[in-house]
């Protein structure tokens, strides 16, 4: 009989070790992991992580000097300019043509060894980006171009042919990808707090009906705890961007809004079921002891009840909104809004270095947001 | 006395001045200092950042119920007014910012009633049909020579009374075979394969089917010259249900989502623990913290899990999706990645909280390490291990839900597609599929879990 | 004077907990209920406050029926009658002060208490509770900080908030040691002799009952099989109250 028992344990140990790695075995053909192209997507892989681990955080203040030069296309259109004497200058040769003729254009006197990007300024104010070029070490620059119909002068005012160099003034301040950071992440935390906030007041209610010690009394009880205990359920098992999808439908995509309401539901039920749990523990004694001394219903809850259940919703309150600190970090995938529009974006774009700034400043906000909330739980309990 | 109090009344009111909370500070009222600077500091932080100078009314409010606060010796005032002020800030720009708009909601209930009433019409299952079909090929515009639109298979006969169609004129098709008295369709392939009109009609009791139609001129709308004579083909088709019900391909694409959903998660829960077993061991503190060698280590160990911790796994998806591409494989890549991270950190605290007694009676038996390992601590920490990997499959198992969004992969990666497609049926399909799956998996891992610890 | 009828309880489930009781407390009685845990004691009691509903039977307190009373008349009842508990029942998380004040809440206006506002003369009232019980210094400590005997004098001086005609205290002392047993009765006698309350306690132990009882009424499934003197209550009385299983009881020791 014990052997018999013995075996009937390591059977169903054999029998559960089995069902395992069958579904192992299910899952790695439907997953299909593709080692070989992990490894041989190793170069792509590093030079996308050294962008992201170098983020964009200071800039370089920088100065933008633009040298310009009139080019009448037709000839004739306005009368040929003058090009100064010194300083920095283009010549054009010949100084007009006709649309699809070639020019010569030189810069002289310009920084040396500079970026500079050539354009064209049309006569509606447009600008028709051309080529990037540097500059010799004499600071001068030769470059061929092709007139464009586009460039012709409108009413007597021709296009103007533009050299803008940008030049590193030395000044190190905050990169403009950092003040867009954060300025997402502000709404981020913004997001956060507003769901936070919804989803609390919607949760005390449900979670009186759905405790079992204040609702499931009688038949309409039941059936209220019940519903109230499904519809949660039912709630808590979607990831919120799933349901802010569903919004987003709604308002439209591209608001934090439609995130900020699928934060908020989520929420509200998932509060809603640790509140129903913490009202399921009060202690009946100070109710009873309350009651007593003849004090009303609402005297009752007030004295009573508040008191032994405050604690933990504040805990558990502050809790969430770490949570949701780290949803909304994502939930601007689909929504729009917070950092995570702003990192779906850059990523989308391929701009790495900008997309690790976004990562960084995510990990110190959670960082700080797991840290204080801890913090502060510890003290309430 | 007195003049003592009001002197020392002076220094604080003007300390709060300067600083907020400073003459709380020295009244010793270290808690209401630390606050009122918290307070003042932040919502002027965020005014600043929201750029909008009226706002500054609130923190300038709080700034003077400081003072006033410094001023009362030794109690403070009812902090509920300052409180409500710093609400008012982070609500009201809160709201601003989140562009929160209820009456976008209400603007959009007729839309929102129809978005959700379609989805309520789940696209799951359609009933089982058989078919019946048969086409000609004929020709618009005419040629001097066009074939006979005329065409005989297994029976089914189509055909078309007019040798070739022009635009705007009638041409009569016809039909012989088909089932007796059954709604049929017929509709017009142009060359390209595109419908180009449809109409629905009823067979006769002889199965014989007749349409008078106007040839529309959309026929033509794809042809890069509308005079050059092109082939087109007209199609009649039957079907009737044969009893039972199939899935319809909403719902065969949600059974695959949720197959590789539920794969996804399962493979990375797996992967994930057993990568996070190290990790573990190296990032628990009793473990570790001997001699600085491994405690460095354990920092280093610990910093890593705590960074990828805190990076959702969907943004670990898109990266790996530029990696290696769209499918399943990233978001197993970037599931796993974050089970590592926070498993790793629960298993070392699992390993922190092991009791000693146990290690100490089997090193005191002359046990060797191995067997202290064996004998000692894994008895302690498997079950509680168990109970943490099947408590993460759970929140897995949501994640995978969503990882597709981004191309990862499983029922989110369907879900996003339908979404952009408007298609709400199958929207509402895959929410019901998607509540069904995690509410009874949820159970079982609760259960599982019940009888583990 | 107080009342009791015919009173009968049966619990839903089928229960009967009292059953045809009869019994007379004059003004100014300390008067005690002996009996095994179940036989009726704590059902009694909160009948007589209405926590739980009789079936039957009348209970009337200077000819008031209380079994009748109802919404705000049951309230004005109630707070004429005040209550000690086995296990404090204090909010545990709420300050003395806040539990103390909590015993007036039925002389209230009921919007500014919700809203936590008291007025001065109350806090002087609790205050002079307190002390009277000996915990003045504990005003803003946290009810759980305090040990089982001080969270005891609060709840009486949670009563005394009500000023009570009646106290009815149910097994004051049984989650106390016997010395702090003591003290707490001292504390109940003196309320029942200086402010002459009438007082309805149930207790365990037979020195205590001998000590502090002017009158004793012994229950047994819910059915008074004793009543008299305490001097009356010898061994084999004892035993017919409790059973054989006093023999095993704390009691039995000290007869």
């Amino acid at each position: 009989m014990e052997t018999l028992k013995s075996l009937l344990h390591s059977l169903k140990r054999v029998l559960i070790i089995i069902a395992v790695i069958a579904l192992l075995v299910l899952s790695i053909r439907v997953t299909k992991p593709d080692l070989v192209k992990l490894v041989s997507s190793f170069p792509k892989a590093k030079s996308i992580m050294g962008q992201l681990l170098r983020p964009e955080i200071l800039g370089r203040e920088s100065e933008k000097i633009t040298v310009a030069q009139l080019v009448p296309v037709p000839c004739g259109s306005v009368a040929n300019p003058e090009v100064p004497a010194s300083g920095p200058r283009i010549t054009v040769d010949p100084p007009c043509g006709n649309p699809k003729d070639k020019v010569q254009v030189r810069g002289y006197e310009l920084p040396k060894n500079a970026e500079l990007s050539i354009r064209w300024i049309l006569p509606d104010g447009g600008l028709l980006s051309i080529k990037n070029a540097v500059t010799n070490a004499n600071g001068e620059l030769t470059e061929t171009m092709e007139l464009r119909p586009i460039t012709a002068a409108v009413d007597g005012k021709p296009a103007q042919l533009a050299f803008e160099i940008t030049l590193p003034e030395g000044k190190v301040v905050a990169s403009q990808t950092l003040k867009d950071v954060l300025d997402a992440m502000f709404v981020t935390i913004f997001m956060a707090l507003i769901a936070t906030t919804i989803g609390t007041i919607f949760a005390v209610p449900l979670s009186f009906l759905a405790a079992s010690n204040i609702t499931r009394k009688g038949w309409l009880g039941s059936a209220v705890y019940y519903i109230v205990r499904a519809f949660l359920n039912i709630i808590r098992s979607y990831e919120p961007l799933v349901l802010a999808t569903i919004f987003a439908m709604i308002v439209g995509f591209g608001s934090p809004f439609a995130g900020v309401i699928a934060l908020s539901i989520t929420t509200a039920a998932s509060l809603g079921k640790m509140f129903s749990e913490s009202v399921e523990g009060i202690d009946s004694g100070p109710i009873e002891a309350v009651t007593a001394t003849g004090a009303n219903k609402l005297q009752v809850v007030v004295y009573a009840v508040v008191p032994q259940i405050i604690p933990d919703f504040l805990s558990f309150t502050i809790y969430h909104w770490d949570i949701n600190v780290r949803i909304s970090t994502i939930i601007g995938f689909v929504g729009g809004g917070g950092i995570g529009y702003f990192l779906s974006q850059r990523i989308n774009t391929l701009q790495y270095s900008q997309s690790g700034t976004a990562l960084l400043a995510i990990i110190l906000v959670v960082w700080a947001l797991d840290f204080l909330s801890s913090e502060i739980r510890k003290q309430l309990v | 006395m007195k003049e003592k109090t009001s002197r020392s009344r002076l220094v604080s009111i003007f300390l709060s001045a300067l600083v907020p909370g400073l003459g709380q500070l020295i009244q010793k009222k270290y808690r209401a200092a630390i606050a009122i600077f918290l307070a003042v500091a932040t919502s002027i932080a965020v005014v600043a950042w929201y750029g909008k100078p009226a706002w500054y009314i609130l923190p300038a409010l709080i700034w003077l119920w400081n003072i006033w606060d410094a001023s009362s010796l030794p109690g403070g005032k009812n902090a509920v007014l300052p409180i409500l002020l710093w609400l008012l800030m982070a609500y009201g720009i809160g709201g601003q910012v989140t562009e929160f708009n209820l009456r976008a909601l209400v603007e959009n209930s007729k839309r929102s009633k129809d978005i959700v009433s379609a989805m309520f019409q789940l696209d799951f299952t359609q009933p089982k049909t058989e078919k019946k079909e048969g086409f000609t090929d004929i020709q618009s515009p005419c040629s001097a020579t066009p074939p006979v639109p005329d065409r005989t298979v297994n029976g089914v006969r189509v055909y078309v009374v007019e040798p070739c169609a022009t635009v705007n004129q009638t041409i009569t098709v016809k039909g012989e075979g088909f089932w007796p008295n059954t709604p049929t369709l017929i509709y017009w392939q142009n060359p390209i394969g595109g419908k180009a009109m449809d109409a629905q009609v009823k067979s006769d009791a002889q199965g014989n089917v007749s349409l008078e139609w106007v040839v529309s001129p959309y026929v033509h709308s794809t042809a890069p010259d509308p005079t050059v004579p092109q082939i087109h083909r007209i199609k009649v088709s039957q079907s009737r249900p044969i009893g039972g019900i199939e899935l319809s391909d909403v719902g065969g694409y949600v059974v695959q989502g949720i197959y590789e959903t539920l794969a996804l998660a399962f493979l990375s829960t797996i992967v994930g623990a057993l990568i996070a077993i190290p990790f573990g061991f190296l990032a628990a503190r009793n473990l570790m913290t001997g001699n600085p060698v491994t405690t460095a280590i354990f920092l280093v160990t610990r910093t890593i899990l705590n960074i990828v911790r805190s990076i959702e796994s969907l943004i670990i998806a898109i990266i790996f999706v530029i990696i290696v591409g769209l499918g399943p494989f990233p978001g197993m890549i970037a599931i796993t990645i974050h089970t590592v991270a926070a498993l790793g950190k629960l298993y070392s605290e699992v390993i922190e909280g092991i009791d000693s007694g146990p290690i100490d009676a089997v090193k005191a038996t002359g046990a060797s390490w191995p067997q202290v390992v064996r004998y000692a601590v894994i008895p302690q920490v498997v079950p509680t291990f168990t109970a943490l990997t099947i408590y993460r499959w759970d929140i897995n198992i949501r994640s995978s839900t969503i990882i597709g969004f981004v191309g990862g992969g499983g029922i989110g990666f369907f879900l996003w597609q339908w979404i952009v497609l408007q298609d709400y049926r199958a929207v509402g399909t895959a929410f019901v599929a998607i509540a069904v799956v995690v509410i009874i998996l949820d159970f079982f891992s609760a259960r599982i879990r019940e009888r583990l610890v | 004077m107080l009342k009791v009828e015919h009173l009968t309880k049966v619990y839903p489930n089928g229960t009967v907990a009292l059953k045809d009781l009869s019994f007379e407390v004059p003004d100014g009685e300390f008067l005690v209920i002996i009996g095994l845990s179940g036989s009726g004691k704590s059902t009694l009691l909160r009948c007589i406050n209405r926590l739980i509903d009789p079936t039957e039977g009348k209970i009337t307190m200077d000819g008031i029926d209380i079994t009748a009373a109802k919404g705000a008349e049951l309230r004005h009842i109630r707070r004429q009658i005040g209550m000690i508990f086995q296990h404090f029942n204090l909010v545990k998380r709420s300050s003395v002060m806040t539990n103390v004040l909590s015993g007036r809440l039925g002389y209230l206006n009921s919007w500014s208490s919700t809203l936590g506002y008291f007025p001065h003369e109350e806090k002087e009232r609790a205050l002079a509770a307190m002390t009277r019980v000996g915990i003045a210094d504990k005003v803003h400590s946290r009810a759980d900080a305090l040990s089982g005997g001080q969270q005891q004098r609060v709840g009486i001086a949670r009563t005394l908030m009500q000023e009570p005609k009646l106290i009815l205290a149910d097994e004051p002392v049984a989650s106390l040691d016997p010395v702090l047993a003591h003290s707490i009765m001292q504390y109940i006698e003196k309320l029942n002799e200086e402010d002459n309350v009438s007082v309805i306690c149930s207790l365990h132990y037979l020195d205590l009952i001998q000590r502090y009882a002017e009158r004793v009424i012994g229950l047994k499934d819910g059915v008074k099989v004793f009543e008299g003197l305490p001097s009356e209550i010898n061994r084999a009385k004892f035993k017919e109250i409790y059973g054989e299983e006093a023999q095993d009881m704390r009691a039995t020791a000290l007869v």
